[in-house]
């Protein structure tokens, strides 16, 4: 093969995989659009009551991390107002307005991926200070009980505190004094203070976070934990009985640090929190993510077009391919077609009338049109008067076509009316000549292979996870370009001319 | 199985029509050459320019308004034949035999009336058999009365000689008989025999008929091979001539044996059918690798080129 032609596949073939690598490590596409995945859909909705003031509603919301994607993001708030804050780590939704004496209901919606953890290496994180509730003697009591741990790594101090926290204060057994300052303390305040305090004491950092139980579940309020750092990774702790939860822990976060809802004049009457598991196609998640992205590509993606156009691109982006088929079936195998677009425009028909009727019609009507044009011949007609009246018989066709689908309720016959009328006709005259000048064979054997690649050609542009797959990434289009090249550098034997040549003696 | 057939074919050096197409058509064929082999009339003028014989030329008709003369054309001419200037494959030509006021009589002893001609004279000049679907013109030629020698083996029609040239050296040749099938066409797709013939002697070898090898001629049931080409040296030289007379380095040459005039160039196909090889028993491939790799100095002269053809492409070297 000639240099300049594996120097164009290379480019070709790099440019796409730079494409397609930036989308992926950069732009966080997924590797296979198609690919199902589960998602979780939250939905919120409260009831809020207020008085003669503005009402401020501050309810936290998932947030996007590097372990959670959120798509589809909806908002309901009626006639007051909505803000989105950010808080620190949190996303905070802010309702605000004057709310009428019946109340005003609010809502929040969005679908959910939660990604596996991957361990985060060498990353530090703050060391919170000490509870604000917690005095100076407290803290220095909290330092004499667990200063025996601090030589342990991370992860088994962890271990050690919340067993501390629990009242199994270790060995060797602090001073009895001590013993008893703990046990009034852990009466004066909450478990969860006493986990904050043993922590802070211990130089692990941690954080209170509130948020939901990922599973499909309706709740009236959220539920909170402990994420202590490890070092390694955050671990999430139950902070009434110092339970360490196995990973992946199933958590959905809403805020950190701060209550999930504040209010500021009036209440909430009611909130509800649902969960529901589905199962998406990768790329919905990505849909809005590139609607709203200022990334290059993100805005130069097909996403951007205008939803009633999608539709087409969709199918158009196959096109090639449909081409690349009609490209091997020629020059590897060797069969021949009617012209290279006559096999992909009737696929593109085929998607409107389904395979069999298309078929079905496509060949009835060539076929009358033969019948036809045989006795056209004897008329004389010169060659675009003749053309003409074959192309008015194929429009005649498919109008009986469609009054005969619409009187027998079928559907498909009347999307006939979308085949490639230009294409019959010159169909027709092709099949006549092949049929006078090659005889019936060569006629048959041509429109044989056409009709096999018209149904490769539909079968490829059915398919619904290649279609996603090249609107998601229409680089790969170079991929084919990439491929025909190489196709249209194949100097080797079609695979029919080895039967062609089998009279050559002593071949097999 | 498959690769086990494809490494064979190529052992013996077979040319496939990928191969064809993208290392010999595209690269020594230039486009802008195509015109002069494409057009038959623009072929007969070259031809005449350098001393190379065609059958006689009656008339060019290049309009629609000029078709109802034809019987005025044609008053001096008892036979003749009409082909369409840009004609493919022999589609559109017309044998006329003998002509009167009740019509034409076709060599097939078939009678078309006056109208059904000025008919088929029309759909040439609107482009029904040109290669593109172009406009194209029409002419009107000598009858060629071919050359005895094959009149056992030939159902109607006229034999012609196919040779493939390359680089101006004659590499392969076939002489194309026309059957019954075939409706006195010489066209090897439309179910005439090709036979081939070894270079050197010019004698001919084995017919190839629908991709079966045959040795008799299946209409006239007499035996193709052995019979001695005549002006074959001379026929050879024609055909070395037309690759500098076009600048294309990869031809088909289509000559006749008229009777009395001897070899006439038909015309030339600038993408050539690889039937031949079946015909001959042997591939082009390695053939134009024997060129390829052939001294310098024999490209100097045709009569080189065919001297040096002679001594390599005998039917019995192996290529």
């Amino acid at each position: 093969m000639k240099r300049p032609t594996l120097l164009l596949v290379a480019v070709l073939l790099v440019l796409s995989f730079a494409l397609i690598s930036y989308r992926i490590i950069w732009l966080k596409y997924p590797i296979l659009p198609a690919a199902r995945e589960r998602v979780w859909r939250l939905s919120m909705d409260a009831r809020v009551k207020g008085g003669e003031r503005e009402t401020t509603v501050m309810i936290g919301l998932p947030s996007i991390h590097r372990d959670q994607m959120i798509a589809e993001e909806r908002i309901r708030s009626g006639t007051i107002s909505f803000n989105l804050l950010r808080e620190g780590l949190n996303q905070i939704g802010v309702w605000s307005g004057t709310i009428s004496p019946e109340g005003e209901t609010i809502g929040y919606g969005a679908t959910i991926k939660v990604r596996p953890q991957r361990s985060i290496k060498n990353r530090m994180q703050n060391l919170q200070p000490y509870p604000s509730s917690v005095g100076r003697e407290e803290q220095e009591l909290a330092r004499r009980l667990v200063r025996k741990w601090d030589s342990l790594p991370p992860p088994d101090r962890l271990q050690r505190i919340v067993a501390a926290a629990k009242g199994f204060l270790g060995i060797p057994l602090p001073e009895d004094e001590d013993v008893r300052q703990w046990s009034a303390f852990q009466e004066k305040h909450s478990q969860l203070e006493a986990f904050l305090l043993l922590l802070r004491a211990g130089d692990l950092p941690a954080r209170v976070v509130e948020g939901l139980q990922l599973a499909d579940s309706i709740a009236n309020s959220t539920i909170t934990w402990i994420e202590v750092w490890t070092g390694q990774e955050w671990e999430h702790l139950q902070p009434e009985k110092g339970e360490i939860y196995q990973k992946p822990a199933p958590f959905l976060a809403l805020t950190t640090g701060l209550p999930v809802v504040r209010v500021v004049n009036g209440e909430l009457s009611e909130i509800r929190w649902t969960l529901n598991r589905l199962i998406i196609s990768q790329w919905r998640m990505q849909f809005e993510r590139i609607m709203s992205s200022n990334q290059f590509l993100d805005r130069w993606s097909l996403f951007r077009l205008p939803a009633d156009f999608q539709g087409t691109f969709r199918i158009l982006i196959l096109v090639p391919i449909g081409a690349l088929m009609i490209c091997l079936l020629r020059n590897i195998v060797g069969f021949p077609t009617f012209g290279v677009f006559l096999p992909v425009l009737m696929a593109l028909a085929f998607r409107n009338t389904g395979l069999a009727y298309g078929l079905g019609v496509f060949w009835g009507v060539v076929l009358l049109g033969y019948v036809v044009r045989r006795q056209i011949d004897k008329l004389r007609l010169l060659l675009v008067p003749r053309l003409s009246v074959i192309l008015t018989l194929v429009i005649l066709c498919i109008i009986f076509f469609a009054l005969l689908g619409n009187k027998i309720g079928l559907r498909e016959f009347m999307a006939v009316g979308l085949l490639p009328f230009v294409i019959l006709t010159m169909t027709i005259e092709r099949f006549f000549v092949i049929m006078e000048e090659a005889g019936p064979r060569e006629a048959l054997w041509t429109a044989v292979g056409s009709a096999g690649v018209a149904v490769i050609t539909y079968k490829i542009l059915q398919l619904e996870p290649l279609q996603l797959t090249f609107f998601v990434y229409p680089e790969l289009l170079l991929v084919v370009a990439a491929i025909q090249v190489l196709v249209g550098r194949y100097t080797g034997y079609r695979f029919l001319e080895l039967f062609r040549f089998r009279g050559f003696r002593g071949s097999s | 199985m498959i690769f086990k057939a494809a490494r064979w074919l190529r052992e013996i050096g077979v040319l496939g029509m990928n191969r064809r197409n993208a290392e010999y058509i595209m690269r020594f064929n230039p486009r802008s050459f195509f015109p002069l082999v494409d057009d038959k009339l623009k072929t007969k003028q070259l031809a005449k320019a350098h001393q190379i014989p065609t059958p006689i030329l009656y008339h060019v008709i290049e309009h629609h308004g000029d078709i109802g003369e034809l019987q005025e054309l044609v008053k001096d001419h008892q036979e003749f034949v009409v082909k369409p200037a840009r004609g493919a494959g022999g589609s559109g030509i017309i044998l006329v035999s003998e002509h009167s006021e009740e019509g034409f009589t076709k060599q097939n002893g078939e009678v078309i009336p006056l109208k059904d001609l000025t008919y088929h004279i029309s759909d040439i000049l609107s482009g029904i058999y040109s290669l593109e679907g172009l406009e194209d013109r029409a002419f009107i030629e000598a009858l060629v009365h071919p050359n005895t020698v094959f009149d056992a083996i030939t159902y109607l029609g006229v034999p012609d000689i196919r040779i493939i040239v390359y680089r101006g050296v004659p590499v392969m040749s076939m002489v194309r008989l026309p059957t019954r099938a075939s409706d006195g066409k010489a066209n090897l797709h439309r179910g005439a025999i090709g036979v081939g013939i070894d270079m050197g002697e010019g004698t001919t070898l084995e017919g190839v008929h629908h991709s079966r090898i045959v040795s008799h001629h299946p209409d006239t049931n007499k035996p193709v091979t052995g019979i001695q080409v005549p002006h074959w040296e001379n026929m050879l030289l024609i055909a070395a001539r037309t690759g500098d007379m076009t600048g294309l380095d990869y031809l088909g040459v289509d000559l006749v044996i008229d009777r009395d005039q001897g070899p006439l160039l038909l015309e030339l196909n600038a993408r050539p059918g690889l039937q031949i090889q079946l015909a001959n028993q042997a591939g082009l491939l390695g053939r134009f690798e024997l060129i390829d790799n052939a001294p310098p100095e024999i490209f100097s002269t045709p009569e080189m080129r065919v001297a040096w053809a002679l001594d390599t492409f005998s039917a019995r070297t192996p290529s």
